[in-house]
């Protein structure tokens, strides 16, 4: 056991992760990688506080928010963190296509964030409804109830879509 | 007309509760749902499926309802595990079950003005229509009065990264009286929109029932498309599918165990479960194109030949199983843990047969039923392999239920990977018989799904009917976590895995 821990915080670690890194940046000047952690420290000055709300989704879209914590991904080494409530949060991103039950609690959400309040759309049906649209049962995107800056393509998008995208958004957010 | 493991039994309205309270007792009750078919003889159908233990075999009990009278004698004070299918019944049809000890509404909040919403002369227009976002809900929660005894809301949003639902606890200190979940906030009109798709467009729905079940769906809903028309698809096709819905069980078990360490606050363990599970989806996406294994179920059989790939599964998985198996014996070794999940939770046998269990939540408990054995299909009638039970019911059984499952879904794949499976990939479509109907089911990671499907006059989709396993397990939860103490619900909650869009729909 003492044994595991010195060699666990001595022993050569493989380098996990960056592959995912390079995959979250993508490829700036041509080369895989360029600038990799720098330019996520860059958009996100190292805090950014996201809070998440699922408006109806099928939960795959969360399941590739939460894989952004798992040790490959590690999103909150660069200053990124779910948070637990939206007056904490600099960014809701919002999945799902808005079912009529999450209505009012997705407007309640966005109206107890903070100023600047910066909405993403994640996923298919955030946009627009996706596989859900004209249901009887939801509002075809969140769009329908909170204003909307951004949107993340894909059904699900990667964990990797999903940082790259946020980073673009907020990166023409700021222009 | 109907496939050959589908018995029909006739009954009158006023004979059903009791057939349904025999039939329960050498049976296990598989789902109670109703059709509106006043088009092909003016009359609404309710169904119930059961199938007999050690057979394989569907006894479908059913009786007609006139326009003019849709009330009957309610099952549930004789079938305790019809309660949901009652409320749901009348929720989505209207069809009043008499003398249910629960008079609430289920699936329709009450924004939706009591329309109901399955009947087929109910257009979702129409339904658009009667809908006013601002309409006070008006439920009614289950009080617990005494000395000290006061309540918690949480949800619909809540803390994590996860999805909607309202849980009303009633405590006295930290000790949980009762548990009072509203859910349903994600019902989006799933069955309904099936209707207005064709038999053949409807995978890629059934693929985002539940994000994590999106394979088992698939082929559930696939399997009861094929047998509807006819179609046999081929013993390589069979065998994919076998093989996907075993990846689907690796990643969801492992990942479900990593879980259960963020519910003890155990972040190492939590972080070596997401490790494991990361590199089964990141094999997912190499097999199939997608980590969560959609596009690759078609009506008439499948897209890909994973098989192609079997080298990669290969050496994937034998560094899985030998990062599963330390994992195992790390969570084993450690106390803190492990501490909080004995004892845990408890779901007793009786309850769990009474309420009608399934998936991992039910052989924790000590039945002995996997969709699977109870009734092969795909290529498991040629497979051997056990249904793993434990006995006492707790977070830890179900932990251990899920760890030989693992094992079990790992020799699966071996055993498949070693033999050649001949046959098209995908075979063309069958007709659709006018009134014609199927089941199709399997067993998924959270337990067993059924599809019912029957189609209209013209072969179009009349009825698509889902019934996801979390639906089942849902109001478990209630009887699992009395008694507990309230920290300890999130580690009961993720032992039970349980979906909210699955079971909302
Ligand atoms: S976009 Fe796709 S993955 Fe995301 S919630 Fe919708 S159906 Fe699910």
């Amino acid at each position: 056991m003492l044994r595991q821990i010195i060699l666990n915080l001595f022993g050569k670690k493989p380098a996990i992760g960056m592959d995912a890194i390079r995959a979250m940046v993508g490829d700036v000047a041509g080369e895989p990688g360029a600038g990799g952690p720098a330019r996520l420290d860059a958009v996100f000055k190292r805090s950014i506080r996201i809070r998440q709300v699922d408006a109806g989704s099928c939960n795959a879209c969360e399941w590739e928010c939460t894989a952004l914590g798992n040790p490959i991904y590690d999103v909150s080494r660069f200053g990124i963190d779910f948070v637990a409530s939206p007056r904490h949060a600099d960014v809701i991103l919002v999945t799902g296509p808005v079912s009529l039950g999450m209505a009012q609690a997705l407007k309640k959400t966005y109206l107890a964030m903070p100023e600047p309040k910066i909405v993403i759309a994640c996923g298919d049906c955030a946009r627009d409804g996706g596989v859900y649209r004209g249901a009887y049962g939801v509002l075809d995107g969140a769009a329908s109830v909170v204003p909307v800056d951004g949107y993340i393509p894909g059904c699900p998008p990667s964990p990797a879509a999903i940082m790259k995208c946020i980073m673009d958004i907020l990166e023409s957010a700021a222009k | 007309m109907y496939p050959e493991n589908e018995n029909y039994i006739e009954v009158s309205p006023a004979d059903f509760p009791r057939k349904c309270a025999e039939y329960s007792r050498r049976h296990f009750l598989r789902m109670i749902f109703a059709a509106d078919e006043r088009e092909l003889d003016g009359h609404f159908r309710v169904y119930a499926v059961f199938s007999p233990m050690g057979e394989d075999r569907f006894d479908i009990l059913t009786m007609k309802l006139g326009e003019d009278n849709l009330s009957y004698e309610s099952i549930t004070p004789l079938v305790p595990a019809a309660h949901w299918y009652e409320r749901e019944m009348r929720d989505m049809f209207g069809i009043i079950p008499e003398g249910h000890p629960d008079g609430r509404p289920l699936c329709m909040h009450g924004m939706y003005g009591g329309v109901y919403p399955l009947r087929r002369d109910v257009s979702a227009a129409d339904i658009k229509k009667a809908v006013d976002l601002s309409r006070e809900d008006g439920y009614s929660f289950m009080r617990v009065k005494g000395e000290g005894v006061y309540e918690i809301p949480v949800g619909p949003v809540h803390a994590g990264i996860i999805e909607p639902g309202h849980f009303r606890f009633s405590a006295v200190g930290e000790t949980i009286y009762h548990l009072d979940p509203r859910l349903f906030f994600t019902h989006k009109g799933t069955e309904k929109l099936f209707e207005s798709r064709g038999f053949m467009d409807g995978v890629e729905l059934s693929e985002r029932i539940s994000g994590v079940s999106s394979f088992s769906h698939s082929s559930a809903y696939c399997m009861a498309v094929e047998r509807m028309a006819g179609m046999e698809i081929s013993p390589r096709a069979k065998a994919v599918r076998t093989l996907v819905i075993e990846m689907e069980r690796l990643y969801n078990h492992i990942g479900d165990i990593g879980n259960m360490c963020a519910g003890t606050g155990f972040a190492l363990g939590y972080a070596k479960g997401a490790l494991l599970k990361e590199s089964l989806m990141a094999l997912n996406d190499r097999l199939t194109g997608s980590r969560y294994l959609r596009g690759i179920n078609v009506t008439g059989g499948v897209t890909r030949d994973v098989f192609d790939a079997a080298d990669d599964i290969i050496s994937t998985l034998d560094g899985v199983k030998t990062g599963f198996k330390h994992f195992m014996e790390f969570l084993l070794d450690s106390v803190s843990h492990i501490e909080r999940l004995e004892g845990t939770g408890l779901l007793s046998r009786e309850i769990a047969l009474k309420m009608g269990a399934t998936g991992p939540a039910a052989r924790a408990s000590g039945i002995s039923d996997d969709i699977r054995r109870a009734h092969p299909h795909l290529s498991y009638g040629s497979l051997v392999f056990e249904a793993h039970t434990y006995q006492k019911g707790d977070v830890y059984s179900r932990m251990m239920v899920r760890r030989e499952e693992v094992e079990c879904s790992f020799s699966i794949i071996d055993s498949l990977i070693e033999c050649r499976h001949e046959g098209e990939l995908r075979i063309p479509a069958g007709r659709f018989p006018a009134g014609g109907s199927a089941l199709g089911y399997t067993e998924g990671p959270r337990g067993s799904i059924f599809y019912w499907i029957k189609a209209a006059g013209d072969g179009s989709p009349l009825r698509v009917k889902v019934r996801s396993a979390s639906f089942c397990n849902w109001p478990l939860i209630s009887y699992a976590i009395h008694g507990n103490i309230v920290p300890d619900f999130p580690l009961v909650n993720k032992s039970f895995n349980l979906s909210y869009s699955g079971c909302d729909l």
